[in-house]
């Protein structure tokens, strides 16, 4: 038989087919569901991780003071320069020395090391257009080389460089939102009372950056000598971790620390923390996919009870087609065929009402706040994972038939044709 | 004139397990010769075995012992899928309960055999037109069985018999289920099949129509008891 018409058989049968199918067809909706949003959703998480890590700089590691203890919600990435992306994941829990001009110096002596920059960070209240930002975040930066050293890049103006003073230069957020009117270059703002001339606006972010010295002499709660953060730009990437252990081994020496356990200062490493941040990544989607497995393997036994019970009630039928010629073969191919459709048409609801879950998932976390929204409001439907999920739920639809195919196919002619 | 045979049934026994208890034998050392463009009657009581012994000849079954050869081919010894080959295109089956497919029309029921031996579509479709309307169905093509009358159900099915231009028909009470009117066209019709050379084997019990036939076969408790010929038959 050909096997168009052995397609056609399988169309009849599945058309004619009881509520029971139908139902079935619910279990592989759900299951196909549940994998496409996990696998979607998850994927966009891990897009929008690379992009906020990748604007890192893989090459950039950053030194604070504290001991880290866990990794986690560095995902502020994209909000400021060097010291403050990377300090926000570390919470200083022991009492602990203030990096200094001396620890710049160590690091700079370092193996691999190409570029060293201590970094102060304060809070101050900020000006516009008779509107004040109290208590901003504002960077102090070595200007002799933060343009060099930092991930950011310049959206409109340049970098601070030397000469500067009371020069600033904002992140575009900043620029847009948050005094209401538009900030642009040439713009005076106030800082701590202070009017400096916007000469820089970055691609992104909400932060601000002055010279190192005017923001030693300006801001509250920021030391005469000490740094907030050290970052550190490294000529080869790929020995980044060893980098980071040599600078470690100098500090821990410099700063008279005999045990790791009572290190106070944390080197941080992009690149690691990527590598470990996708690691917690695939470990949540390979336990969320698990669980959508086990709903799509109840789905599949579900498929193959409706397939056996089919082909029981259609011993008669399949009795009638052996007299009138048909092979074993095409038999078996019919029933096949027929389950894969059920499995198919329950992938193609799966795979909508998986798209519609993972867009409203997506619309809620847009509407949440913090790393909710960072991670998942965005989802990676794309059209390897739709193909995928059809041509599997098809060969899972086939897989729970064939046993009852394969049973159909071996009937006896005689028998299959007295059954009542 | 002395015919080849077409199918020849030698000591065939046909028996079923039955557990602990004595096996079943329900055909007992059969041996018959069936001529091309012969047309057969098998009678005698229920459960004789008739059924039994006309679907071990057309395939569907298989004995226990002995052999059956059609056209001098080994039914036992052939693959599967040459006995469906066989089975869809040198015999055809009529049945006492029609046997349509139910969720097929009329018109695809009778294509259905020719499309399984790869039969183009557009000559199956004509092929079927033609039958069902020589069998005056040409208003009920698109009905399913269901839509249909008993005897319109087994006009269905004799279509459907006849779609490979079978060598043999067998048929088993074919009009067991009609009323009398209806069960002497299904008898003339296949008197005229076999006026146009189709061999037939008629399973029956009913007196009345075995006299279409020429030889009469009379089964009883699985062998045969006696074979008789028709002397007041029409040729
Ligand atoms: N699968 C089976 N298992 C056991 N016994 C069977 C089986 N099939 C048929 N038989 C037995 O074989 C015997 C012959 O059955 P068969 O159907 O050939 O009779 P029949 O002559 O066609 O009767 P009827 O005129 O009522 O159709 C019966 O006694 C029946 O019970
Ligand atoms: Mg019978």
């Amino acid at each position: 038989m050909k096997f168009k018409k052995c397609f056609q058989l399988a169309l009849n049968i599945f058309i004619h087919s009881k509520l029971r199918s139908w139902l079935t067809i619910i279990g592989i909706v759900i299951g196909i569901a549940a994998v496409v949003s996990i696998i979607s959703i998850s994927l966009g998480a891990q897009q929008q991780l690379e992009e906020r890590l990748g604007s890192l700089g893989a090459d950039v590691l950053t030194v604070t003071k504290g001991m880290q203890r866990a990794m986690g919600g560095g995902f502020g990435g994209g909000e400021g320069g060097p010291g403050e992306g990377r300090g926000s994941s570390i919470s200083s829990t022991t009492e602990s020395k203030n990096l200094t001009a001396r620890d710049v110096t160590v690091i700079k002596a370092t193996p691999n090391v190409k570029l060293v920059m201590g970094q102060i960070s304060g809070t101050a209240d900020i000006a516009y257009s008779g509107k004040t930002v109290k208590d901003a975040k504002v960077n102090g930066v070595d200007i002799s080389i933060w343009k060099d050293i930092t991930t950011d890049t310049i959206d409109s103006g340049r970098f601070l460089t030397k000469g500067d003073s009371y020069s600033v230069v904002i992140g575009k957020n900043v620029a847009g939102t948050v005094f209401g009117k538009e900030v642009s270059l040439n713009n005076k703002i106030l800082i701590a009372g202070k009017s400096f001339n916007v000469v820089g606006i970055l691609e992104e972010g909400s932060s601000y950056y002055i010279p190192i010295d005017i923001a030693r002499a300006i801001l509250e709660d920021v030391g005469e000598k000490d740094f907030n953060s050290i970052s550190v730009k490294i000529a080869d990437v790929d020995i980044s971790n060893q980098t980071v252990s040599d600078i470690t081994k100098k500090l821990m020496l410099s700063r008279g620390i005999l045990q790791e356990k009572n290190k106070d200062f944390t080197v941080s490493n992009p690149e690691a923390m990527q590598e470990t941040m996708k690691e917690t990544m695939s470990t949540m989607t390979l336990f969320l996919g698990a669980i959508a497995a086990i709903s799509l393997i109840v789905g599949a036994i579900g498929i193959a009870n409706t397939m056996f019970t089919s082909v029981l009630e259609k011993t008669k039928e399949i009795g009638i087609m052996k007299a009138i010629g048909t092979r074993n073969i095409d038999i078996m191919i019919i029933f096949l065929l027929n389950s894969g459709l059920i499995g198919l048409i329950g992938g193609i609801g799966g795979v909508i009402l998986g798209i519609i879950a993972s867009s409203s998932i997506n619309s809620l976390a847009g509407t949440s706040s913090g790393m909710a929204r960072g991670m998942f409001s965005s989802s990676a439907v794309n059209i390897q994972l739709i193909v995928g999920a059809l041509l599997f739920s098809m060969i899972i639809g086939m897989i729970a038939g064939a046993i009852p195919a394969y049973r159909a196919s071996k009937l006896n002619p005689v028998d299959a044709l007295r059954y009542e | 004139m002395k015919q080849e045979s077409l199918i020849k049934i030698e000591n065939v026994w046909k028996k079923y397990d039955m557990g602990s208890e004595e096996p079943l034998v329900v055909l007992k050392e059969i041996n018959l010769d069936i001529k091309s463009q012969e047309f057969i009657a098998i009678t005698g009581p229920s459960g004789s075995g008739k059924s039994t012994m006309v679907n071990i000849v057309g395939a569907l079954d298989k004995p226990s012992w002995g052999s059956v050869c059609l056209n001098n081919q080994n039914i036992s010894e052939m693959s599967e899928s040459s006995l469906a080959f066989l089975r869809g295109k040198t015999i055809g089956f009529i049945f006492q309960q029609f046997n349509l497919l139910p969720n097929l029309t009329a018109l695809q029921n009778v294509m259905l055999p020719m499309e399984i031996s790869d039969e183009p579509e557009y000559i199956a479709k004509k092929r079927a037109k033609e039958l069902l309307e020589s069998l005056g169905l040409g208003e009920r093509l698109n009905h399913k069985p269901n839509q249909l009358s008993g005897g319109q159900q087994q006009r269905v099915a004799i279509a459907r018999a006849l779609s490979n231009d079978p060598q043999v028909i067998l048929a088993d009470e074919p009009t067991g289920n009609l009323d009398s009117t209806t069960g002497k066209f299904v008898m003339d019709f296949l008197g005229r099949l076999h006026s146009q050379g189709k061999t037939i084997i008629l399973i029956t019990h009913d007196i009345e129509l075995v006299k279409y036939a020429k030889r009469i076969i009379h089964i009883k408790d699985g062998r045969i008891e006696k074979e008789t010929t028709n002397t007041k038959w029409r040729n």
